[in-house]
Protein backbone atom coordinates (compact mmCIF):
# COMPACT_ATOMS: atom_id res chain seq x y z
CA UNK A 1 0.00 0.00 0.00
CA UNK A 2 1.03 3.59 -0.92
CA UNK A 3 -0.13 6.72 1.02
CA UNK A 4 1.16 9.65 -0.38
CA UNK A 5 -0.98 13.02 -0.99
CA UNK A 6 0.74 13.47 -4.57
CA UNK A 7 -0.15 11.75 -7.35
CA UNK A 8 2.78 11.93 -9.24
CA UNK A 9 4.98 10.19 -6.61
CA UNK A 10 2.06 7.59 -6.23
CA UNK A 11 2.83 7.15 -9.54
CA UNK A 12 6.34 7.25 -10.32
CA UNK A 13 6.76 4.92 -6.82
CA UNK A 14 4.07 2.31 -7.99
CA UNK A 15 5.96 2.18 -10.86
CA UNK A 16 9.19 1.37 -8.85
CA UNK A 17 7.28 -1.09 -6.76
CA UNK A 18 6.39 -2.96 -10.01
CA UNK A 19 9.72 -3.15 -11.73
CA UNK A 20 11.35 -5.03 -8.55
CA UNK A 21 8.45 -7.37 -9.23
CA UNK A 22 8.33 -8.22 -5.29
CA UNK A 23 4.23 -7.18 -4.44
CA UNK A 24 1.35 -8.73 -6.47
CA UNK A 25 -0.56 -6.01 -5.89
CA UNK A 26 -0.31 -2.15 -5.03
CA UNK A 27 -3.05 -0.20 -3.01
CA UNK A 28 -2.94 3.75 -4.24
CA UNK A 29 -4.28 5.96 -0.84
CA UNK A 30 -4.32 9.69 -1.91
CA UNK A 31 -4.48 10.19 2.46
CA UNK A 32 -4.25 8.87 5.71
CA UNK A 33 -8.39 9.02 6.01
CA UNK A 34 -8.51 7.02 2.92
CA UNK A 35 -5.74 4.40 4.07
CA UNK A 36 -7.48 4.22 7.58
CA UNK A 37 -10.66 3.36 5.65
CA UNK A 38 -9.46 0.83 3.35
CA UNK A 39 -8.69 -1.25 7.02
CA UNK A 40 -12.14 -0.63 8.29
CA UNK A 41 -13.40 -1.73 5.29
CA UNK A 42 -11.69 -5.15 4.94
CA UNK A 43 -12.38 -5.81 8.49
CA UNK A 44 -13.82 -9.09 7.62
CA UNK A 45 -11.59 -10.00 4.59
CA UNK A 46 -8.09 -9.53 5.78
CA UNK A 47 -6.16 -11.65 2.88
CA UNK A 48 -7.12 -7.42 0.81
CA UNK A 49 -4.66 -6.12 3.66
CA UNK A 50 -1.62 -4.81 2.84
CA UNK A 51 1.99 -6.28 3.74
CA UNK A 52 3.48 -3.49 3.77
CA UNK A 53 2.38 0.17 3.70
CA UNK A 54 4.95 2.81 2.73
CA UNK A 55 3.86 6.08 4.28
CA UNK A 56 4.57 9.17 3.04
CA UNK A 57 5.30 11.82 6.16
CA UNK A 58 4.07 15.47 4.53
CA UNK A 59 0.61 15.28 4.11
CA UNK A 60 -2.23 17.61 3.94
CA UNK A 61 -4.57 17.31 7.42
CA UNK A 62 -3.78 13.44 8.68
CA UNK A 63 0.14 13.64 8.17
CA UNK A 64 2.01 10.19 8.46
CA UNK A 65 2.54 10.95 12.19
CA UNK A 66 -1.31 11.41 12.88
CA UNK A 67 -1.64 7.96 10.41
CA UNK A 68 0.82 6.48 12.71
CA UNK A 69 -1.49 7.41 15.91
CA UNK A 70 -4.53 6.38 13.73
CA UNK A 71 -3.24 3.15 13.04
CA UNK A 72 -2.18 2.36 16.34
CA UNK A 73 -5.93 2.59 17.75
CA UNK A 74 -6.96 -0.28 14.94
CA UNK A 75 -7.38 -3.70 16.28
CA UNK A 76 -4.26 -6.16 16.72
CA UNK A 77 -5.77 -8.83 13.97
CA UNK A 78 -5.69 -6.49 11.15
CA UNK A 79 -2.19 -4.95 11.76
CA UNK A 80 -0.60 -8.58 12.50
CA UNK A 81 0.69 -9.18 8.84
CA UNK A 82 1.24 -5.37 7.93
CA UNK A 83 5.05 -3.91 8.42
CA UNK A 84 5.44 -0.20 7.93
CA UNK A 85 8.15 1.97 6.21
CA UNK A 86 7.96 5.48 5.84
CA UNK A 87 9.24 7.02 2.44
CA UNK A 88 9.75 10.88 2.23
CA UNK A 89 11.95 13.46 0.96
CA UNK A 90 12.21 15.12 4.18
CA UNK A 91 15.74 16.19 5.18
CA UNK A 92 14.13 17.51 8.80
CA UNK A 93 16.36 16.10 11.72
CA UNK A 94 13.17 16.15 14.01
CA UNK A 95 11.45 13.80 11.25
CA UNK A 96 13.45 11.64 10.95
CA UNK A 97 14.30 11.22 14.59
CA UNK A 98 10.49 10.76 14.73
CA UNK A 99 10.19 8.45 12.19
CA UNK A 100 13.04 6.04 13.74
CA UNK A 101 11.41 6.45 17.01
CA UNK A 102 7.78 5.18 16.10
CA UNK A 103 7.76 1.48 17.12
CA UNK A 104 5.23 0.80 13.84
CA UNK A 105 8.29 1.90 11.49
CA UNK A 106 10.91 -0.51 10.38
CA UNK A 107 12.35 1.95 8.57
CA UNK A 108 12.56 5.64 6.94
CA UNK A 109 12.94 5.23 3.06
CA UNK A 110 14.22 8.81 1.35
CA UNK A 111 12.88 9.66 -1.69
CA UNK A 112 13.46 8.93 -4.42
CA UNK A 113 12.56 4.74 -4.00
CA UNK A 114 14.96 3.19 -5.27
CA UNK A 115 14.51 -0.74 -5.77
CA UNK A 116 17.27 -2.18 -4.56
CA UNK A 117 15.87 0.12 -1.01
CA UNK A 118 12.67 -1.77 -1.67
CA UNK A 119 14.71 -5.12 -1.61
CA UNK A 120 16.10 -4.63 1.49
CA UNK A 121 13.18 -3.97 3.45
CA UNK A 122 11.47 -6.45 1.73
CA UNK A 123 14.32 -9.37 2.45
CA UNK A 124 14.44 -7.83 6.14
CA UNK A 125 10.60 -8.06 7.08
CA UNK A 126 9.71 -11.08 4.57
CA UNK A 127 12.26 -13.68 4.29
CA UNK A 128 14.08 -13.27 7.75
CA UNK A 129 11.25 -13.97 9.71
CA UNK A 130 10.83 -17.45 7.91
CA UNK B 1 8.91 63.20 18.37
CA UNK B 2 6.19 63.77 20.78
CA UNK B 3 5.68 60.90 23.52
CA UNK B 4 2.70 61.03 26.07
CA UNK B 5 4.22 62.21 29.45
CA UNK B 6 5.82 59.69 31.71
CA UNK B 7 3.09 58.00 33.82
CA UNK B 8 4.23 58.20 37.69
CA UNK B 9 1.90 56.97 40.56
CA UNK B 10 3.13 58.19 44.08
CA UNK B 11 2.04 56.95 47.42
CA UNK B 12 2.00 58.78 50.80
CA UNK B 13 -0.43 58.26 53.50
CA UNK B 14 0.49 61.97 54.54
CA UNK B 15 -1.82 64.64 51.65
CA UNK B 16 0.26 67.45 52.11
CA UNK B 17 2.96 65.01 50.51
CA UNK B 18 1.04 64.20 47.74
CA UNK B 19 0.04 67.37 47.22
CA UNK B 20 3.38 68.62 47.45
CA UNK B 21 4.52 66.12 44.39
CA UNK B 22 1.79 67.45 42.29
CA UNK B 23 2.50 70.98 42.30
CA UNK B 24 5.72 70.83 41.41
CA UNK B 25 5.89 67.81 38.67
CA UNK B 26 2.06 67.80 37.08
CA UNK B 27 4.00 69.64 34.00
CA UNK B 28 6.25 66.91 33.24
CA UNK B 29 3.85 63.81 34.02
CA UNK B 30 1.25 62.32 34.38
CA UNK B 31 0.77 62.07 38.32
CA UNK B 32 -1.29 59.73 39.82
CA UNK B 33 -1.47 59.64 43.60
CA UNK B 34 -2.75 57.21 46.29
CA UNK B 35 -3.08 57.66 49.77
CA UNK B 36 -2.35 54.06 50.98
CA UNK B 37 -0.41 50.37 49.46
CA UNK B 38 -4.08 49.01 48.66
CA UNK B 39 -5.29 52.43 46.71
CA UNK B 40 -2.02 52.29 44.96
CA UNK B 41 -2.60 48.68 43.84
CA UNK B 42 -6.17 49.43 42.11
CA UNK B 43 -4.06 52.64 40.11
CA UNK B 44 -1.91 49.77 38.84
CA UNK B 45 -4.39 47.53 38.54
CA UNK B 46 -5.83 50.03 35.87
CA UNK B 47 -3.60 51.57 34.49
CA UNK B 48 0.21 51.21 32.59
CA UNK B 49 2.19 52.74 35.34
CA UNK B 50 5.87 53.70 34.18
CA UNK B 51 7.59 54.72 37.69
CA UNK B 52 6.13 53.94 41.34
CA UNK B 53 7.29 56.11 43.83
CA UNK B 54 6.59 55.26 47.74
CA UNK B 55 6.95 56.39 51.01
CA UNK B 56 7.91 53.91 53.23
CA UNK B 57 6.79 55.05 56.40
CA UNK B 58 3.10 54.37 55.89
CA UNK B 59 -0.04 52.56 58.52
CA UNK B 60 -0.56 48.90 57.28
CA UNK B 61 1.77 48.88 54.64
CA UNK B 62 5.29 50.03 54.72
CA UNK B 63 6.72 50.96 51.23
CA UNK B 64 8.99 48.16 51.07
CA UNK B 65 6.20 45.50 51.58
CA UNK B 66 4.40 46.83 48.80
CA UNK B 67 7.25 46.97 46.64
CA UNK B 68 8.12 43.29 47.56
CA UNK B 69 3.97 42.43 46.99
CA UNK B 70 3.85 43.46 43.37
CA UNK B 71 7.61 41.78 42.16
CA UNK B 72 5.64 39.03 40.56
CA UNK B 73 2.35 40.72 39.56
CA UNK B 74 3.77 44.15 38.29
CA UNK B 75 7.38 43.56 37.89
CA UNK B 76 8.07 46.49 35.46
CA UNK B 77 7.65 49.90 36.43
CA UNK B 78 10.47 51.33 37.86
CA UNK B 79 10.69 51.83 42.09
CA UNK B 80 11.52 54.48 43.67
CA UNK B 81 11.38 54.67 47.84
CA UNK B 82 10.88 57.36 49.59
CA UNK B 83 12.04 57.85 53.85
CA UNK B 84 12.35 60.47 56.01
CA UNK B 85 14.74 58.49 58.26
CA UNK B 86 17.99 56.32 57.17
CA UNK B 87 16.68 53.41 58.04
CA UNK B 88 19.81 50.83 57.02
CA UNK B 89 17.88 47.95 57.82
CA UNK B 90 14.66 49.36 55.85
CA UNK B 91 17.09 50.18 52.86
CA UNK B 92 18.94 47.03 52.65
CA UNK B 93 15.54 44.75 52.72
CA UNK B 94 14.35 47.04 49.86
CA UNK B 95 17.57 46.33 47.64
CA UNK B 96 17.53 42.87 48.25
CA UNK B 97 13.96 42.13 47.95
CA UNK B 98 11.82 44.88 46.54
CA UNK B 99 13.60 45.70 43.49
CA UNK B 100 14.09 49.54 43.85
CA UNK B 101 15.92 51.62 41.34
CA UNK B 102 16.52 54.57 43.67
CA UNK B 103 15.99 55.93 47.41
CA UNK B 104 15.52 59.26 48.43
CA UNK B 105 15.31 61.16 51.42
CA UNK B 106 12.69 63.46 52.60
CA UNK B 107 12.18 65.96 52.30
CA UNK B 108 12.75 65.39 48.64
CA UNK B 109 15.11 67.99 46.27
CA UNK B 110 13.02 68.81 43.59
CA UNK B 111 16.04 68.66 41.07
CA UNK B 112 16.89 65.72 42.61
CA UNK B 113 13.61 64.15 42.53
CA UNK B 114 13.14 65.20 38.98
CA UNK B 115 16.51 63.32 37.49
CA UNK B 116 15.66 59.85 39.50
CA UNK B 117 12.01 60.19 37.99
CA UNK B 118 13.67 60.87 34.73
CA UNK B 119 16.16 57.97 34.97
CA UNK B 120 13.85 55.58 36.16
CA UNK B 121 11.86 56.07 33.15
CA UNK B 122 14.61 55.87 30.81
CA UNK B 123 15.92 52.44 32.89
CA UNK B 124 11.90 51.35 32.24
CA UNK B 125 11.98 52.03 28.77
CA UNK B 126 14.83 50.43 27.92
CA UNK B 127 13.79 47.25 30.01
CA UNK B 128 10.37 47.62 27.74
CA UNK B 129 12.54 47.32 24.78
CA UNK B 130 14.88 45.06 25.36
CA UNK B 131 11.97 42.68 25.59
CA UNK B 132 10.33 43.84 22.32
CA UNK B 133 13.59 43.09 20.65
CA UNK B 134 13.83 39.44 22.07
CA UNK B 135 9.92 39.24 20.83
CA UNK B 136 10.64 40.29 17.57
CA UNK B 137 13.88 38.16 17.23
CA UNK B 138 12.39 34.70 18.56
CA UNK B 139 9.07 36.02 16.33
CA UNK B 140 11.77 35.92 13.67
CA UNK B 141 13.86 33.42 14.66
CA UNK B 142 10.48 30.94 14.39
CA UNK B 143 9.72 31.89 11.06
CA UNK B 144 13.54 30.87 9.73
CA UNK B 145 12.60 27.69 11.33
CA UNK B 146 9.27 27.52 9.62
CA UNK B 147 11.18 28.43 6.46
CA UNK B 148 13.81 26.17 6.36
CA UNK B 149 10.96 23.45 7.30
CA UNK B 150 9.37 24.52 4.11
CA UNK B 151 12.12 24.80 2.22
CA UNK B 152 13.46 20.66 2.83
CA UNK B 153 9.74 19.79 2.35
CA UNK B 154 7.81 21.98 -0.53
CA UNK B 155 11.01 23.02 -2.62
CA UNK B 156 12.79 19.71 -2.38
CA UNK B 157 9.32 17.59 -2.89
CA UNK B 158 8.83 18.08 -6.50
CA UNK B 159 12.79 18.22 -6.97
CA UNK B 160 12.98 14.60 -5.76
CA UNK B 161 10.22 13.74 -8.01
CA UNK B 162 12.32 14.81 -10.96
CA UNK B 163 14.68 12.67 -10.01
CA UNK B 164 12.80 9.65 -9.21
CA UNK B 165 11.38 10.25 -12.97
CA UNK B 166 14.76 10.51 -14.63
CA UNK B 167 15.64 6.94 -12.61
CA UNK B 168 12.38 5.15 -13.94
CA UNK B 169 13.46 6.24 -17.30
CA UNK B 170 16.79 4.95 -16.93
CA UNK B 171 15.09 1.36 -15.50
CA UNK B 172 12.57 1.08 -18.54
CA UNK B 173 15.72 1.98 -20.77
CA UNK B 174 14.71 4.85 -22.09
CA UNK B 175 17.47 7.07 -21.02
CA UNK B 176 19.46 7.57 -24.12
CA UNK B 177 15.81 7.90 -25.92
CA UNK B 178 16.43 11.74 -26.27
CA UNK B 179 19.73 12.09 -27.14
CA UNK B 180 21.40 13.69 -24.16
CA UNK B 181 18.44 15.46 -22.45
CA UNK B 182 17.65 12.83 -19.64
CA UNK B 183 21.42 13.53 -19.03
CA UNK B 184 21.56 16.85 -18.56
CA UNK B 185 18.25 16.96 -16.71
CA UNK B 186 19.59 14.63 -14.58
CA UNK B 187 22.27 16.37 -13.86
CA UNK B 188 20.96 19.65 -13.33
CA UNK B 189 18.10 18.53 -10.87
CA UNK B 190 20.82 17.06 -8.83
CA UNK B 191 23.17 20.04 -8.53
CA UNK B 192 19.74 21.70 -7.53
CA UNK B 193 19.28 18.97 -4.94
CA UNK B 194 22.81 19.39 -3.83
CA UNK B 195 22.60 22.94 -3.21
CA UNK B 196 19.10 22.37 -0.93
CA UNK B 197 20.45 20.01 1.21
CA UNK B 198 23.82 22.10 1.81
CA UNK B 199 21.54 24.93 2.32
CA UNK B 200 19.34 23.27 4.80
CA UNK B 201 22.56 21.72 6.52
CA UNK B 202 23.96 25.55 6.50
CA UNK B 203 21.34 27.06 8.14
CA UNK B 204 20.73 24.18 10.71
CA UNK B 205 24.17 24.98 11.52
CA UNK B 206 23.82 28.37 12.37
CA UNK B 207 21.29 27.49 14.90
CA UNK B 208 23.42 27.74 18.37
CA UNK B 209 21.23 24.41 19.60
CA UNK B 210 23.01 21.63 20.13
CA UNK B 211 21.83 18.29 21.32
CA UNK B 212 24.09 16.23 22.95
CA UNK B 213 23.35 12.65 22.18
CA UNK B 214 25.19 8.84 22.16
CA UNK B 215 26.59 8.54 18.69
CA UNK B 216 28.01 4.99 17.45
CA UNK B 217 30.54 6.05 15.10
CA UNK B 218 30.32 2.57 13.28
CA UNK B 219 26.39 2.67 12.81
CA UNK B 220 27.31 6.48 11.60
CA UNK B 221 30.06 5.48 8.79
CA UNK B 222 28.23 2.42 7.31
CA UNK B 223 25.15 4.86 7.06
CA UNK B 224 26.73 7.02 5.38
CA UNK B 225 28.67 5.11 3.16
CA UNK B 226 25.20 3.64 2.52
CA UNK B 227 24.12 6.77 1.70
CA UNK B 228 26.91 8.39 -0.71
CA UNK B 229 28.41 5.07 -2.68
CA UNK B 230 25.36 4.86 -4.09
CA UNK B 231 26.76 7.02 -7.15
CA UNK B 232 29.66 5.25 -6.56
CA UNK B 233 29.90 1.49 -6.23
CA UNK B 234 33.62 1.04 -7.15
CA UNK B 235 35.23 2.49 -4.34
CA UNK B 236 36.95 0.45 -1.91
CA UNK B 237 36.05 1.13 2.01
CA UNK B 238 39.20 0.67 4.15
CA UNK B 239 37.15 1.16 7.88
CA UNK B 240 38.81 0.87 11.13
CA UNK B 241 36.42 2.24 14.09
CA UNK B 242 38.33 2.14 17.91
CA UNK B 243 34.91 3.10 20.27
CA UNK B 244 35.90 1.17 23.29
CA UNK B 245 34.30 4.56 25.38
CA UNK B 246 30.94 5.71 25.23
CA UNK B 247 30.78 9.15 22.93
CA UNK B 248 28.22 11.82 23.80
CA UNK B 249 28.28 14.32 20.80
CA UNK B 250 25.86 17.18 18.73
CA UNK B 251 25.14 14.14 16.32
CA UNK B 252 23.49 16.38 13.17
CA UNK B 253 26.58 18.18 13.24
CA UNK B 254 29.08 15.61 13.52
CA UNK B 255 26.58 13.59 10.55
CA UNK B 256 27.50 17.22 8.44
CA UNK B 257 30.39 16.81 9.08
CA UNK B 258 31.07 13.15 8.43
CA UNK B 259 28.85 13.37 5.47
CA UNK B 260 30.42 15.91 3.66
CA UNK B 261 34.38 14.65 3.95
CA UNK B 262 33.36 11.45 3.16
CA UNK B 263 31.34 12.18 0.17
CA UNK B 264 34.07 14.21 -1.09
CA UNK B 265 36.94 11.49 -0.74
CA UNK B 266 34.03 9.59 -3.29
CA UNK B 267 33.13 12.15 -5.24
CA UNK B 268 37.00 13.69 -5.89
CA UNK B 269 38.72 10.66 -7.22
CA UNK B 270 40.67 10.39 -10.86
CA UNK B 271 38.15 8.36 -13.31
CA UNK B 272 41.99 6.61 -14.39
CA UNK B 273 42.17 5.10 -11.21
CA UNK B 274 41.47 1.24 -10.82
CA UNK B 275 41.81 1.44 -6.88
CA UNK B 276 39.34 3.85 -5.22
CA UNK B 277 40.30 4.00 -2.04
CA UNK B 278 38.88 5.35 1.04
CA UNK B 279 39.91 4.85 4.49
CA UNK B 280 37.92 6.35 7.67
CA UNK B 281 39.49 5.65 10.70
CA UNK B 282 38.26 6.65 13.88
CA UNK B 283 39.56 6.63 17.47
CA UNK B 284 37.73 7.42 20.52
CA UNK B 285 38.60 8.05 24.27
CA UNK B 286 37.27 9.57 26.69
CA UNK B 287 38.47 13.52 25.80
CA UNK B 288 37.86 13.10 21.71
CA UNK B 289 37.42 11.51 19.22
CA UNK B 290 39.87 11.66 16.51
CA UNK B 291 38.80 10.93 12.85
CA UNK B 292 40.68 10.66 9.98
CA UNK B 293 39.64 10.28 6.29
CA UNK B 294 41.94 9.75 3.66
CA UNK B 295 41.14 9.15 -0.03
CA UNK B 296 43.93 8.40 -2.78
CA UNK B 297 41.54 11.04 -5.43
CA UNK B 298 43.09 13.95 -6.91
CA UNK B 299 44.26 15.92 -4.42
CA UNK B 300 44.41 19.16 -3.64
CA UNK B 301 46.78 22.32 -5.16
CA UNK B 302 48.91 23.36 -2.13
CA UNK B 303 47.86 27.18 -2.80
CA UNK B 304 44.46 25.79 -2.75
CA UNK B 305 44.45 23.81 0.90
CA UNK B 306 43.90 27.39 2.72
CA UNK B 307 41.07 28.55 0.72
CA UNK B 308 39.21 25.31 0.78
CA UNK B 309 37.34 25.87 3.86
CA UNK B 310 36.30 29.39 3.00
CA UNK B 311 32.75 29.87 1.69
CA UNK B 312 32.29 29.58 -2.17
CA UNK B 313 35.85 28.68 -2.88
CA UNK B 314 35.88 26.43 -6.18
CA UNK B 315 38.38 25.14 -7.57
CA UNK B 316 38.02 24.91 -11.92
CA UNK B 317 38.77 21.62 -11.97
CA UNK B 318 36.33 20.45 -9.71
CA UNK B 319 32.35 21.85 -9.85
CA UNK B 320 32.04 22.15 -6.06
CA UNK B 321 29.54 23.86 -4.73
CA UNK B 322 31.92 25.29 -2.66
CA UNK B 323 29.94 25.12 0.44
CA UNK B 324 30.72 21.59 1.95
CA UNK B 325 33.85 21.96 3.24
CA UNK B 326 32.90 25.70 4.84
CA UNK B 327 29.99 23.67 5.74
CA UNK B 328 32.31 21.05 7.79
CA UNK B 329 34.36 24.18 9.23
CA UNK B 330 31.38 25.94 10.52
CA UNK B 331 29.89 22.70 11.95
CA UNK B 332 33.14 22.10 13.83
CA UNK B 333 33.64 26.03 15.17
CA UNK B 334 29.85 25.02 17.07
CA UNK B 335 31.36 22.40 18.97
CA UNK B 336 34.88 22.85 19.46
CA UNK B 337 36.49 20.89 17.33
CA UNK B 338 39.62 20.99 14.99
CA UNK B 339 40.02 19.99 11.51
CA UNK B 340 43.62 20.10 9.33
CA UNK B 341 44.40 19.30 6.05
CA UNK B 342 47.11 17.83 3.85
CA UNK B 343 47.01 16.76 0.49
CA UNK B 344 49.16 15.63 -2.27
CA UNK B 345 48.65 16.63 -5.92
CA UNK B 346 47.21 13.47 -7.58
CA UNK B 347 47.85 11.19 -5.20
CA UNK B 348 45.11 12.12 -2.58
CA UNK B 349 43.91 13.76 0.34
CA UNK B 350 43.90 13.49 3.66
CA UNK B 351 41.28 15.23 6.93
CA UNK B 352 42.65 14.85 10.79
CA UNK B 353 39.28 15.85 12.84
CA UNK B 354 39.02 16.24 16.53
CA UNK B 355 35.81 16.19 18.24
CA UNK B 356 35.61 16.78 22.13
CA UNK B 357 34.33 14.11 24.02
CA UNK B 358 31.49 15.65 26.18
CA UNK B 359 30.65 12.64 28.50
Amino acid sequence: MLIDDNTIDLKINSKIIGITKLFDDIILCQSGEEAIAYFLANEKDTEKLPHLILLDIQMPEMDGFEFLDNYKLLPEELKDNTRIAMLSSTLDFGDIRRAEANPYVIKLLKKPLYPAQLQAVFTTCFIVKE
Amino acid sequence: MTRSPVKVLYIDDEENNLIAFKASFRRQYEIYTANSAAEGLKVLENLPIEVIIADQKMPQTTGVEFFKSITTTFPDPVRILLTGYTDISALADAINHGDIYRYITKPWNDLELHNSIKNAHDAYRSKIDLRNKIKELEKTNDELNRFIYSISHELRAPLVSVIGIVNLVKMEGLYHSSGEYWELIESCSSKLDYYIQKTLQYYKNNKNVTDKSEIDFKHLVNEIIELYAYSNKDTTFNININQAQKFIGDSFRIEVILGNLISNAIKYQKTSNKEKTVEISIEVNKFSAEILIKDNGLGILNEHLEKIFTQFFKSKNNQGSGLGLFIVKEALNKINGKISVSSDLDYGTTFKITIPNAT
